[in-house]
């Protein structure tokens, strides 16, 4: 007992316990307590899930889904090839429609006429159809579930009867293409 | 090319501000010696000669050699004008006017004084051999260094957050109250020489500046070696240090590494100057130096006790006196360290954060992420350790840089502990580069690195005869493999490394604009916020972007507690383990009670392992007690985010966000006594071996445990977990959510924002921003 009384070091450190304690008890910042807080309502009539994999040429990503004869020139719009193709991954496959926004250009149009374009899922031909004037135009169809694998990449494509064949350099033109993709009813 | 020509003019002031304020700096502590003769540089570089056991002189005086002066005054003018930058942003009055003028003055003080001019003594000239070794090697590297830091900045903690709040700083003209972000709680030692950069001549400035610390840490190098009396030493040191691939990227870009890499070999070379030299004066910019290290970066921290401990040390074995030394060192290095331990004190309530916080209890930051970093930081996804020396030197991909092929040669370092002086380098190498274990990052060992380095030189060329052609060639060889075409041959591909010398990017002859564009998506994300958000709009994000080129606030993940928490409650929608489908029934005979609390007993094993808790409600013969205003909720650990259990929201709750302990609770007061005989927790099952009980406190104060094991069963909730989460975001006032495309959850608000309740509302650059759909 006396060697703690009387020693120096023990003092020592018997004084520096009370910054201490000091030091400690102002690391807690405990806060007074709460009442409780507005009192939040459930939302039950919510819009269903719905899955919209649509790319949209003007995406900073678009390029990532092209998998061929679409043109990688940045913009908001793409020419297209002969066939185009692009791929998206889906997490279902029910009530899926294939979207695509595209346009004819009057300046192709003009050398070739009429053109008729046909629509494919993972290689699945799903329709075709005929444009007999230059401009933008909307192709919305329900695509069969079997069609397209749940949890894998599914190809989209089209593939146009008469391209453009440039002259200067022969390189086939097809369509100007905005959007397209599946979206889920 | 303004722009070009500010950046050189802004980093060409700071930089001479630097010297400036640390010539006077140390020509007044030369004034003010304590008596005794001066000693020459040549009594000097004879005592302190490799194999010389004692310093030979007694000396009180303090002189240096001329080559000496420009890299210690400048890491030392540093270290004080930093000060100088934080009291001016502390004070509001951050305007460039104000900054140009502290900038001229301090210069004009010097030029004044005569501080500005080169003093003291020339020392050996240096062979032509060593010269047509060193200044072709240099030159060159100094030239790929320079274009690159003057090109516009498009690193990714440059442009992020060091520049980031730099401009926001200028932007408020002073220092903000910033709780919602963990990086503004670094300590920013070198971040304050770039404000009055970036305040003339904007983020290049600042790279510039950072490659001012680069160049003057070569120097000391180099001039370290001359003081041993072997410059083929220093040269060769300084070069490995200098070349190597890490150092030039990170040293050529707005980061603070070389900086804190110069305050510590500062530190150190004063330490080596107070020991030769016994002037005492000496250990005043030892400890500025050694406090400013903590001040670049808390890692350096270590610097304080290695200069606490040499002193100690070496006055044991010299004998003198003790106390005043010690006092020296403790009171300069505090002088540096103080002020940013009391900025995170008086602003986040924790004066050791970003750490501490499970000490220095605070609501801004959760423990966790304590934890949840140092697994990230002590990974890199390196899964094999051994393989750690490899990836650092020649690989890099995963730990963001290499030092260059030559550092596979380190273990020669070992060579250096036949010297006195290659065993303090060790010494001061195995202490600074101690914290790498917290990070495994290449760039954190660019501290150590130029001990290591000089250890190497002075291990393999300190041989009279055939040192200087050993060292030229490991110069040579160095020099080759670490230049970009060199790297180029044996590093993963996409490690971090500086790529050609952009001349047309500097001169800005390449748009600044276009060259971002095209190089740094985070340059184009920031852009595009700019470009969509309204100007003071938060946003909330899945990660950062470049936010020194936007006046935008995005609060990100992990960066505090309530982005961490708004994000849980996305988890929660997105995540089966983390969604209320559990519910936890404890009933009991009914009772009249005042205060009743859930108390957590078991003892979990897993550090992982939260509690939580969606909502927890009372019940008195299957009716809900509705609550009521005059209750007082508590809870512990983590009492500021109770009310989260409380709010009758399914995607939020509340969550120790620490390893669940015994002894953790949820209290509620009902404010008068109410008939109970049913409590309800609505849950998840992300936790287990989690064992609850209901206690009531009694009229003498002690709590009883009043229910246990209670009936658990399966929980639905027909709410949208997803509008809910959105909500929880809405109501904190963010109108704005940013996502990255390869980020966590990212299909599914792609998918359909409508079922958040969101709209996109731009896309590009690997982001998209959604905005809340108001109701």
């Amino acid at each position: 007992m006396s060697r703690f009384r009387y020693s120096n070091l023990t003092v020592n450190l018997r004084l520096l316990l009370l910054p201490g304690a000091v030091f400690l008890y102002a690391c807690q910042n405990m806060p007074a307590p709460y009442a409780p807080p507005e009192q939040r309502q459930p939302f039950e009539t919510f819009a269903p899930y719905r899955i919209n994999r649509i790319i949209d040429m003007a995406d900073g990503d678009a390029d990532n889904y092209i998998v061929h004869d679409i043109l990688r020139t940045g913009g908001t719009w793409r020419w297209t090839g002969k066939h185009p193709e692009a791929r998206v991954f889906m997490r279902a496959n029910d009530g899926l429609h294939y979207i695509v926004d595209l346009t004819i250009a009057g300046a192709t149009f003009k050398d070739t006429g009429p053109v008729t374009l046909t629509f494919y899922v993972n290689g699945h031909l799903l329709d075709k159809a005929t444009y007999s004037a230059s401009g933008p135009e909307h192709f919305d169809e329900p695509v069969p579930a079997d069609w397209v694998q749940v949890g894998k990449d599914a190809i989209v494509g089209a593939e146009i009867d008469k391209p453009w064949i440039s002259p200067a350099d022969g390189v086939a033109l097809g369509f100007i293409l905005n959007r397209i993709g599946l979206r889920q009813e | 090319m303004i722009q070009a020509l500010a950046a050189l003019v802004g980093a060409a002031l700071t930089v001479a501000a630097c010297y400036a304020a640390g010539a006077i700096l140390i020509d007044w502590l030369a004034r003010h010696r304590a008596g005794a003769a001066l000693q020459t540089g040549r009594e000097r570089a004879r005592s302190a000669a490799p194999g010389s056991v004692v310093p030979a002189s007694s000396s009180k005086g303090m002189t240096l050699w001329r080559f000496e002066r420009v890299p210690l005054a400048f890491t030392l003018g540093t270290a004080c004008l930093h000060l100088a930058v934080f009291a001016i942003l502390a004070a509001h009055i951050a305007y460039w006017p104000v900054l140009t003028v502290l900038l001229l003055s301090v210069i004009g003080c010097a030029v004044a004084k005569g501080s500005w001019r080169l003093r003291g003594e020339a020392g050996e000239p240096l062979s032509l051999n060593l010269k047509r070794v060193c200044i072709p090697l240099f030159g060159i590297f100094t030239i790929l260094y320079f274009f690159h830091a003057w090109a516009p900045e498009n690193s990714a903690d440059g442009s992020g957050y060091h520049l980031g709040y730099v401009a926001r700083e200028l932007q408020a003209h002073g220092l903000e109250r910033v709780t919602t972000d963990v990086y503004a709680t670094f300590s920013g030692g070198i971040d304050m020489l770039f404000v009055p950069a970036f305040a003339i001549g904007r983020n290049s400035a600042a790279a510039l500046v950072h490659l001012a610390f680069t160049m003057a840490l070569a120097m000391a190098m180099f001039a370290y070696g001359r003081r041993l009396g072997n410059p083929w030493v220093g040269v060769a040191g300084a070069f490995l240090t200098y070349a190597s691939p890490i150092v030039g990227i990170d040293g050529s870009s707005a980061y603070n590494d070389l900086g804190v890499a110069a305050a510590v070999f500062s530190a150190f070379y004063w330490l080596e100057i107070w020991d030769e030299t016994h002037a005492g004066k000496a250990l005043i910019p030892a400890g500025l130096m050694a406090g400013y290290a903590f001040a670049a970066k808390g890692t350096a921290f270590v610097m304080v006790p290695f200069a606490l401990g040499f002193v100690i040390w070496r006055v044991r074995k010299l004998g003198g006196e003790m106390l005043r030394p010690l006092v020296t060192v403790i009171l300069f290095s505090s002088l540096m360290i103080a002020p940013w331990m009391l900025k995170n004190w008086i602003i986040v309530r924790n004066p050791i954060a970003p750490f501490g916080n499970a000490i220095f209890r605070n609501p801004y930051f959760h423990p966790i992420w304590e934890r949840e970093l140092a697994d990230v930081m002590q990974s890199y996804g390196v899964t094999d350790k051994r393989t750690l020396p490899l990836e650092v030197t020649v690989r890099g991909e995963k730990t963001q840089g290499i030092l260059g092929m030559t550092f596979l040669a380190a273990p020669l370092a070992l060579l250096a502990l036949r010297f006195r002086h290659g065993r303090r380098l060790l010494a001061a190498a195995l202490v600074v580069g101690a914290p790498y274990v917290t990070n495994i990052g290449t760039r954190f060992l660019i501290p150590p690195l130029p001990f290591v380095s000089l250890a190497m030189a002075l291990g393999i060329g300190s041989g009279a005869g055939i040192g200087p052609p050993i060292l030229a060639a490991l110069m040579i060889f160095h020099a080759v493999s670490s230049w970009p075409d060199g790297v180029r041959r044996y590093a993963d591909k996409f490690v971090w490394r500086l790529d050609h010398i952009l001349i047309n990017q500097a001169l800005r002859r390449i748009p600044q604009d276009e060259y971002l564009r095209k190089s740094d998506m985070d340059y184009g994300a920031a852009r595009l916020v700019e470009a969509t958000v309204p100007q003071g709009e938060r946003i909330l994000g899945s990660r950062g972007v470049a936010s020194s080129y936007c006046n935008c606030e995005i609060l990100t993940t992990f960066q505090s507690a309530l982005s961490q928490t708004l994000f849980d409650s996305f988890y929660v929608a997105l995540v089966e383990d983390d969604q209320p489908k559990i519910l936890e029934s404890f009933q009991f005979p009914e009772r009249a009670v005042r205060r009743m609390r859930v108390l957590q007993t078991g003892n979990v094993a897993d550090p992982e392992t939260q509690w939580s808790v969606h909502e927890l409600r009372f019940y008195d013969h299957g009716v809900e007690i509705p609550r009521q205003p005059e209750w007082r909720l508590r809870a512990w650990p983590n009492p500021w985010e109770v009310q989260l259990a409380f709010d009758n929201s399914l995607a939020t709750r509340w969550r120790t966000w620490e390893s669940v302990k015994p002894g953790d609770y949820l209290d509620v007061d009902f404010g008068r006594e109410r008939k109970v005989d049913e409590v309800r927790i609505e849950t998840s099952s992300d936790y287990y071996q989690i064992r609850l009980q209901v206690e009531a406190l009694d009229p003498s104060g002690h709590w009883a445990a009043i229910a246990k094991n209670p009936k658990v069963s399966a929980f639905q909730t027909k709410s949208s977990l997803r509008l809910e989460a959105t909500e929880a975001m809405r109501s904190h006032g963010f109108h704005y959510l940013l996502i990255g495309d390869s980020d966590y959850g990212a299909d599914d608000f792609r998918d359909d924002p409508v079922a958040w309740g969101l709209k996109q509302v731009a896309v590009g650059y690997g982001i998209r921003i959604y905005k809340v759909i108001e109701r």
